[in-house]
């Protein structure tokens, strides 16, 4: 258990936890081992907890058509995914596979909600720390949304380049 | 071409768990796509007279929008490839063959200028529409273009200006382009041009009367040359349908954003030979000459002294505006630039010659390397910029009194 605080420094929403507050939510955490290639969950599965890599690569993709997904992020050790389900209730938006070997630490949403029952004050920091990746993941999907609208405008021939004057004779 | 963006698809295979990762970008996608042209009735292309590089353009008309987009050899030659049926792949490599390179920006060009007139059948894509005349990013020089453009493409224009023309032609229009009528009107400017030598020794008595009456002569001067220039815009428009292609616009604007003038757009022209668009050219300045003449003969026969001096006055104000008109280089898409244009088979000289000043330094340097439309471009250049200093510097005198007068 020792280790898992130990090793919950280097994961970003538990920064402004201290030693107390890490050793606290580690006794909350189920760690699994998983292989690759298994799917940890997939797209509109009911959603009920987060995951932390503490090791391994972990592969988030969104269905697109028959057995293609368009892969939207990859998870490295310290990285954490289906946040979504500490406070939402509606499924998956997309699926989590494993792309090596991996180690996760589960938080289910039962035992996040008993950390804001018994210690709110861990609680606020977690969420503060929570809300500033929902930032940073907001801006990285934009940014993703903005590069498949141009690909798919390229792809389509437009271009959103400064409108092509078109030729004429105007006689004065 | 741009970046590609970069898109990683995750491809299942039938094992369970197993996959593989794809890595795209925009090119893969955009090599697979196979454009398709809009289906042979709904445009015509012309070809035109070789130019002075010994290449040939072609122009495009959209007849479903009646758009016009003026294409290279190059260009041509991809056109005749977006049927539908070749990816963008096999045309490049099509184009390899023939030409010995390719690039992509150049399919990707030809396509924004395609698309931009209508004449590609367009995909919807995600659902939404380009607004193509919307307001541009926040950034102040995209701002500012995009004002600029507007302010450019601002015009009034007469409502079924082919419906309007083509009825004023078969109402009497078509006798302006008989025979008879060019050579009364030679034979007319030849007499009014001796009639004005024999006058030149009455011109200080002509300068005392108009000076004498400023008012006067400066609203009767602008009054006819307003009618004139309307006159002049009008006769181009039927010299157009008098070759039965279609006028597709009669109005007023600002030329290149900046001098205010009357104008029919006769671009159909272009689908008619280059003798045509001569006609056409020079029917307009026909005018000024025409009314100049009437006005010097007039001038004859009224036995008043001023209104012999005023008629005389602007016979002389319509054969400057002729002669005006008919000069190729002042930077001024007017009727001798078109004429320049046309006798060199070069459309798009004078933009081609703008876009040459920046590179004009190092183009220089390496002169032996000039094609000889480049050099025709130079010269355009040179010629223009001679010619408008050459004005300024006639005229400086003038400015000079009207900077001390203000």
């Amino acid at each position: 258990m020792q280790l898992v605080a130990e090793f919950l420094k280097n994961v970003s929403f538990c920064q402004d936890l201290n030693e107390a507050a890490r050793s606290k939510l580690a006794e909350l955490l189920i760690s699994k081992k998983i292989s690759a290639g298994a799917v940890i969950f997939r797209e509109f599965d009911d959603s009920d907890c987060l995951y932390i890599v503490r090791s391994g690569r972990i592969i988030i993709s969104k269905h697109v058509q028959d057995q293609v997904d368009i892969v939207l992020t990859r998870f490295h050790t310290g990285d954490f995914f289906g946040e979504m389900g500490l406070f939402d209730t509606s499924p998956r938006s997309a699926t989590a596979q494993t792309e090596t070997d991996s180690v996760l630490l589960r938080l289910d949403r039962k035992a996040f909600q008993q950390i804001f029952s018994d210690e709110p004050e861990i609680a606020a920091r977690i969420c503060y720390r929570l809300v500033t990746v929902f930032i940073e993941r907001l801006r990285a999907t934009n940014d993703q949304a903005r590069e498949a609208i141009r690909w798919g405008l390229e792809a389509t021939g437009f271009s959103l380049a400064p409108e092509h004057s078109l030729f004429g004779r105007r006689s004065t | 071409m741009a970046d590609p963006a970069k898109l990683e698809l995750l491809n299942r295979s039938s094992n369970a768990g197993g996959f593989e990762i794809v890595q795209i970008d925009s090119l893969h996608a955009y090599s697979a796509y196979k454009p398709s042209r809009l289906s042979e009735c709904d445009w015509e292309v012309t070809a035109q007279p070789k130019s002075a590089d010994g290449t040939r353009q072609f122009v495009l008309r959209n007849l479903r929008e009646d758009s016009y987009v003026l294409l290279n050899t190059r260009e041509y030659f991809l056109w005749g490839y977006f049927d539908g049926r070749h990816s963008l792949e096999e045309i490049g490599r099509a184009f390899h063959l023939a030409f010995g390179a390719f690039d992509y920006l150049l399919i990707r060009q030809l396509l924004t200028k395609l698309y931009g007139c209508g004449l590609l059948e367009a995909k919807r894509l995600l659902d939404f529409q380009l607004n193509r005349g919307a307001m541009p990013d926040s950034h102040w020089g995209s701002r500012l273009r995009w004002k600029v453009m507007r302010w450019r493409a601002m015009s009034l224009r007469v409502p079924h200006a082919d419906r309007l023309c083509s009825l004023i032609y078969r109402r009497g229009g078509f006798l302006l382009f008989h025979p008879i009528t060019f050579w009364l009107s030679v034979g007319g400017a030849g007499c009014a041009l001796v009639l004005a030598l024999r006058f030149e020794q009455n011109a200080s008595s002509f300068a005392y009367f108009l000076k004498a009456r400023p008012w006067l002569m400066s609203g009767v001067m602008l009054a006819t040359l307003i009618s004139a220039s309307i006159l002049h815009v009008l006769v181009h428009a039927l010299a157009c349908k008098a070759h039965g292609r279609r006028v597709r616009e009669l109005g007023f604007f600002l030329l290149h954003g900046v001098v205010p003038t009357f104008y029919a757009d006769v671009t159909d022209i272009f689908m008619s030979s280059r003798r045509a668009r001569i006609t056409v050219d020079l029917a307009g300045p026909m005018v000024e000459v025409v009314l100049g003449s009437i006005a010097v003969l007039s001038a004859q026969a009224v036995s008043a002294a001023l209104g012999q001096a005023l008629l005389f006055g602007i016979g002389l104000a319509l054969w400057e505006s002729a002669l005006l008109n008919l000069y190729p280089f002042n930077f001024l898409e007017m009727d001798g630039y078109n004429i320049l244009a046309d006798l060199t088979a070069m459309p798009m000289l004078r933009q081609q010659a703008l876009a040459m000043i920046p590179h004009l330094y190092e183009r220089l340097l390496n002169f032996k390397t000039l094609a000889r439309a480049e050099w025709l471009q130079l010269g355009y250049l040179a010629l223009c910029l001679i010619s408008v200093t050459v004005y300024v510097i006639v005229h400086i005198d003038g400015l000079r009194t009207l900077i001390q007068l203000s």
